[in-house]
This record gives structure tokens, sequence and C-alpha cells, in this order.
């Protein structure tokens, strides 16, 4: 049964049209606020007054930021914050994907192990990181109640002293990723040869010997994907600081606020997108900058696989 | 092109090894895949395990070199039991079927790990892997990566990073598996003579019953886990201990004739009196089975010796393989004649002429009847 011409779509334009709706929703909401952001940048605009407010600035946006003491605040607090959730991420990781890899053989309870490290990275943030808050609570929290109990300390204030807040939001972040680079890794784990390690046994090399000769050497290319993840997620960094953190400013003294956060502040709380849009591109070319050197030191080299 | 220096340096020593296994049984559970082997290595010896697919042999090697343990029985170095010892300090150095080795080091750094475990300092960990080095003819790939290398390079280097260990004993497992043929060939008599220049005890897994015929010493056929025959080639050859044995060695397949039931056919019963013609009283009474191999069996023209008809000729230009039909038997007769047989083609009608001293025969258990 033909349909009515109406219906039918040309064999020759059936493709664009096809797509045209991923095309459309894309070009909506990731072309045109890219674009407009760069554009914003270069403008001083106040929502409230309207379109007609916006005002060309040139670079005056970024020479504010700049200059800007809590901007550098807030890139020094993403920094130790990239760095504090990254690096257990990685270390913890590889030993932990190893362990799992040797200890369980059977692939169903290799699997399940790793699926259930794997649980707090497909759950919400936002639950995450408000039962967290409970936890960390100061008078009424469990983890105040456990340290007390087994040491005797005084109730620690978490999330009200500056020197806390840091700590706190790395350790859920990195309590969040860790089984996501545990999945990574023990599926990079799988893929190294079992005979190069049985070579190995015959040349004499012990276990540690094997993992600092064969495996990490073979996780290199894992470990790059891994880190490169790592740097970009770590610098831009905002639901676990924003959530933590009362009404999302950043905690006490701003030691929580991230550069992501002070971004979303500067547009939704300070009203300034010309500034806020600026400041996004220069977190951008923070972020590139960052991947660059990572690549720069994991990039494969001639002995890789 | 050589693939050692013919005069070896004096620091290859070869240093004395005796194996011996005393009922090496080895199982998964409850699948055996190693059902009671006994077997001496003697000091010196090019020993070859040969056998299909899944019987055992691999793991029986696994099993000396100690990287599977032993579930049952002894495994003796030198007097000294050594089930338990680690596989690095039973003096064995093992070539891998993908050779296995490090991807992210260097040629000579490959060569040399065994050495950097054993603590050796880095001067002279270089020099005994240049040494061995020039000993193959790889010094000039002493600084390239495995990935930079041909197959036949990259077996070279495998062989190095076990001669540089100066083992006891050299185990290889199906090392030629992954070459071409004509490497095959070649590296096949370059590691015979390998053997000649160091006379290291060898153990040599391998599928290929060529290679076990031309390279080994002694063979031992593997078969469901049990050592079927073991002894030099030609002895394996010419008298087989059962039909395994004689189907597994010599190409194309020796012709296995079953004797003739009640019906059988005309031809049949021609073909197993011809072959049992001249066989002792007692022999001709238990056989249940005779072979012959196929390069015993004359062909000639149709009305001499058993009608037969060419279903397949193979002319390879300095011989012919036929196969040939026999009414009444199932399954084709191999024959393999010299050259000047082109005229033999499919169709043709044939007479078989056995020579009736290279028959052997097998009673109904397949054992050969002496």
């Amino acid at each position: 049964m033909r349909l009515p011409a109406t219906f039918r779509i040309s064999p020759r334009w059936a493709p664009y049209i096809l797509i045209s709706p991923f095309l459309v929703l894309f070009g909506v909401f990731s072309v045109f606020p890219l674009l407009f952001s760069f554009y914003l940048a270069f403008h001083s605009w106040e929502p409230t007054g309207g379109l007609q407010a916006m005002e060309y600035v040139g670079v005056a946006n970024f020479a504010f930021a700049l200059q800007d003491e809590w901007f550098w605040k807030a890139l020094g607090n993403t920094a130790w914050l990239a760095l504090a959730s990254g690096l257990p991420q990685h270390l913890v990781g590889i030993p932990l994907a190893v362990f799992i890899h040797l200890s369980f053989k059977r692939l169903r309870v290799r699997d399940s192990v790793a699926g259930i490290y794997f649980l707090p990275f497909i759950t919400s943030t936002v639950a995450i990181t408000i039962l967290f808050s409970s936890l960390y609570s100061t008078d009424y929290g469990l983890i105040n109640a456990v340290l007390h109990t087994l040491f005797g300390t005084e109730n620690i204030d978490w999330l009200g002293k500056p020197v806390y807040v840091k700590p706190t939001i790395a350790f859920i972040v990195f309590w969040r990723y860790l089984g996501f680079n545990v999945v990574l890794y023990l599926a990079a784990l799988q893929a190294i040869p079992k005979d190069l390690y049985e070579a190995a046994e015959m040349d004499g090399a012990g276990r540690w010997h094997q993992f600092w000769c064969i495996t990490l050497p073979s996780l290199r290319p894992m470990i790059f994907f891994g880190v490169t993840l790592s740097v970009i997620g770590g610098l831009q960094l905002f639901e676990e600081p924003f959530i933590l953190t009362d009404k999302g400013r950043g905690g006490p003294d701003q030691a929580g606020m991230t550069s992501a956060i002070y971004l979303y502040r500067m547009a939704f709380d300070f009203n300034d997108f010309g500034g806020a849009s600026a400041m996004s591109w220069l977190l951008f070319i923070i972020v590139a900058l960052m991947t660059w050197l990572t690549n720069r030191a994991f990039r494969p080299h001639k002995g890789s696989v | 092109m050589s693939l050692i220096e013919p005069t070896t340096p004096t620091y290859l020593k070869k240093p004395a090894i005796q194996l011996s296994l005393r009922g090496i049984r080895k199982r998964y559970g409850s699948i055996e895949v190693i059902a009671g082997v006994d077997l001496d290595v003697h000091d010196g010896e090019f020993l070859v395990f040969v056998g299909p697919s899944g019987c055992g042999k691999s793991t029986m090697l696994r099993m000396i070199a100690g990287l599977e343990n032993i579930t049952e029985g002894e495994l003796c170095i030198n007097g000294v039991r050594a089930n338990e010892i680690p596989p690095a300090d039973r003096g064995a150095a093992m070539v891998f079927q993908s050779y296995a080795l490090y991807p992210h080091m260097t040629v000579a750094e490959n060569m040399g790990f065994s050495l950097r475990m054993s603590g050796l300092p880095r001067p002279q960990r270089n020099d005994q892997v240049r040494r061995a080095a020039q000993v193959l003819r790889i010094t000039e790939l002493l600084s390239r990566y495995p990935k930079e290398l041909s197959g036949g390079q990259r077996q070279r280097v495998a062989i190095g990073r076990a001669i540089v260990r100066e083992p006891k004993l050299f185990l290889f497992d199906e090392p030629l598996s992954n070459l071409d043929a004509a490497l095959r060939v070649s590296m096949r008599v370059e590691l015979s003579r390998l053997h000649k220049e160091l006379g290291t005890t060898m153990i040599y897994v391998t599928h290929d019953h060529i290679e076990a015929m031309t390279m080994g010493t002694r063979i031992a056929v593997f078969n469901e886990g049990r050592i079927e025959q073991i002894g030099t080639p030609l002895d394996l050859y010419n008298f087989p201990a059962n039909i395994f044995v004689a189907s597994f060695l010599g190409a194309p397949r020796i012709n296995l004739i079953n004797q003739p039931a009640f019906g059988a056919s005309e031809q049949h019963q021609e073909l197993w009196n011809a072959l049992t013609r001249e066989a002792a009283p007692h022999v001709r009474h238990a056989a249940a089975y005779v072979a012959i191999r196929p390069d015993h069996l004359g062909i000639g023209a149709i009305g001499q010796g058993i009608a037969a008809s060419v279903v397949m000729a193979e002319h390879l230009g300095d011989s012919s393989i036929l196969y040939l039909s026999v009414d009444g038997i199932g399954g084709l007769i191999h024959a393999k004649v010299g050259a000047g047989h082109d005229y033999l083609v499919a169709g043709k009608s044939v007479g078989l002429m056995p020579d009736n001293a290279k028959v052997l025969t097998f009673d109904a258990a397949s054992r050969r009847i002496i």
C-alpha cells in the first residue's frame, strides 16, 4: 500500500530528515550555547535587562577574571580537589583491580565484585552527596560517632571548617569514581597475555616484579585514558561541592568553591553572564592545556604494545 | 643463513641434567589430562613430545617447567624431588609458542630480564646478552622492540632469552607453529644444529610428525594423556607398538585394512590374503588388522595384483600420491609412487602390488604382533 505523496520522503533527502531530530537538538542545546557563550564573553550582559542590555566590552571580562581573587582561589581549590580525588582513584584503583583480577578466577564472581564497586558511579550524585552530608554531620553524623568510639576524638566540624571541607569533598568524589576506574583496569588486565607472566615466572620474577615489569607497562594505555578522564572531570567538578556546601556558595571561606561553582554563581547569583562566559572559556583553555600535558606524559612510545 | 656461529664460545658449557618422571597424573577437577606417565630423560638428548591436539603433551612440558602443578606422581631432577621447586630454580628455560616477548622492553632487555631478576649487575648482564646475541646473530636487533621484528627474528630472540640463562634444560612449546612453511623448514635445521653445538638436553613439543621424525633423538608419542611409545624416530616408524603410533607417523597416513568379515567383497579378501601371505602362522591367526605404508604399495597395470581404481591423483613432480578405492573396502587406500606416473589420473583402473616384507600386523587390541 503506497502512502499518499505528502507522507513519502524522497530517498535523496531521507538521511538528512531522519537524523534531523538529533541535529536540531544538538544545534539548539550544544552548538548554539557554545557559540553564544563565546560571543557573550566579549559583552557585558545582565539578563534581566533583556537582549538590548548587551554591551560590547572587548576583553574586559577576561581581564577582570584574571585579576579576580576569587577566580584564582577557585582555580586553586579545583586543582587541589582534582589531585586529591583523582590520584587515589588510580593509586588505589590499579592495585584493587589487580587484586580482584588475581583473587576471583570465576568470571561471575569477579564481575559481581567489580559491579559492587561500580555502583556509586551509576548512582545519582545528588543522592550520594545528600547522604554523605548527613554522614559527615558534626553532631549527628555516623563518621564522627565511629571516630569518637574508636579513637575518642571530639566531633569534627567537617562541613563547617575550611580545612575539613576540601578533604570531605575529595573523599566523596574518590568514592564515586573508584569503581569506574576499577572496571576500566579490570578490562585492561584481562587483555594482557597470560604467557607473559609465565615467561616472567620462568625468568625468576616474583609477584612484585611481575606487577612492576609487566602489568604496569601493559596498563599504560588504559592509565592514559583513565587519567585523562580524571583530569577533565576533576577540573570541571561541580555537583559534589555544590550540594555539600550551604546553598551552593562554596562553603566556609569559599574553601569548597571550584571554578565551575564560581562560574555558576557568576552567572546566576551575580547575574553577570558576560563575566561567566569569559571565565568558562578561560577554564576551557586550562582543561585543554592539562589534557595536552597528560597526553605528552603518557603518549604511546615505541615500546608499547 | 646459519642461525648460530659455527664455533660456539666455551662459556656455553654443557651442564648435565637427568630427569625422571614416575606415575605422573594431572587432573583438572574430575577430568584427567595426564593418565599415568613414566619417563626418563637422558642427559643431552633431544626428546620430542608428539601427539594430536589435546593429548597432554603441552601439559606434560609445563609440569616439567613448573608452570603447572603435578596432581600425582614424582618428578626428579638429578635425583632430587622437584615437584615443589619453583620454575626459576629448576634450571630450565622455556621457549613459548607465541614467544612471549615482553612488548615494552627492547630485545636486549628481554634477553637480560632473567639475569636482572637474579641480581647480576648491569655490565655483566650486557656482556652475557651480547655474547648470546652473537651466537644467534641478532646483535643488530638488540635495541629494537619486539613489534618491530619479523616472526623469525622474534623466535631467535625468544631462543636467545633462553640461552642467556645457560640452562641445563631447554623446553620448546611448539615454537615453529607460528612460522610460514619455508621458515619452518630452515628453523628446523637450525634448531637441530643448535642442539648439536650446545649439547644441552632439549624437550620439544610439537603436533607435526615431520618435525618429530627429523629433529628428535627420541620421540614420545602421546595420546589421551598416556605415552603410546617412546624410542628413536626410525624405531617408531618401522616398528610401531600399536595402530595409533603407526597411523600418527608417516605421511600420507598408513593404510589400515581390517580382517574381512563374513560376506566381504572378493577384492577385500584378496587384499587381505596378499598382505598376510608371508606372515607366520601365529601372526596370521591373531591378526585383526594389517597395515602397509603408502610407499610400500606398488602400482601396476590392471590385472596385476588386486584391482583398484584411482579416485584422485596428486602429482608433485618428484612423486605422486594416489587415492585409490578397492571394492568392498570403506575409505581410500593411499599409495605413494615415484616420478613418471603422471599418466595415472582419476578413473583409471590399476592393480595393487604390496611389498609383503613391509606389512605390519595388529591384533584385536590394536597392538602390533611381533
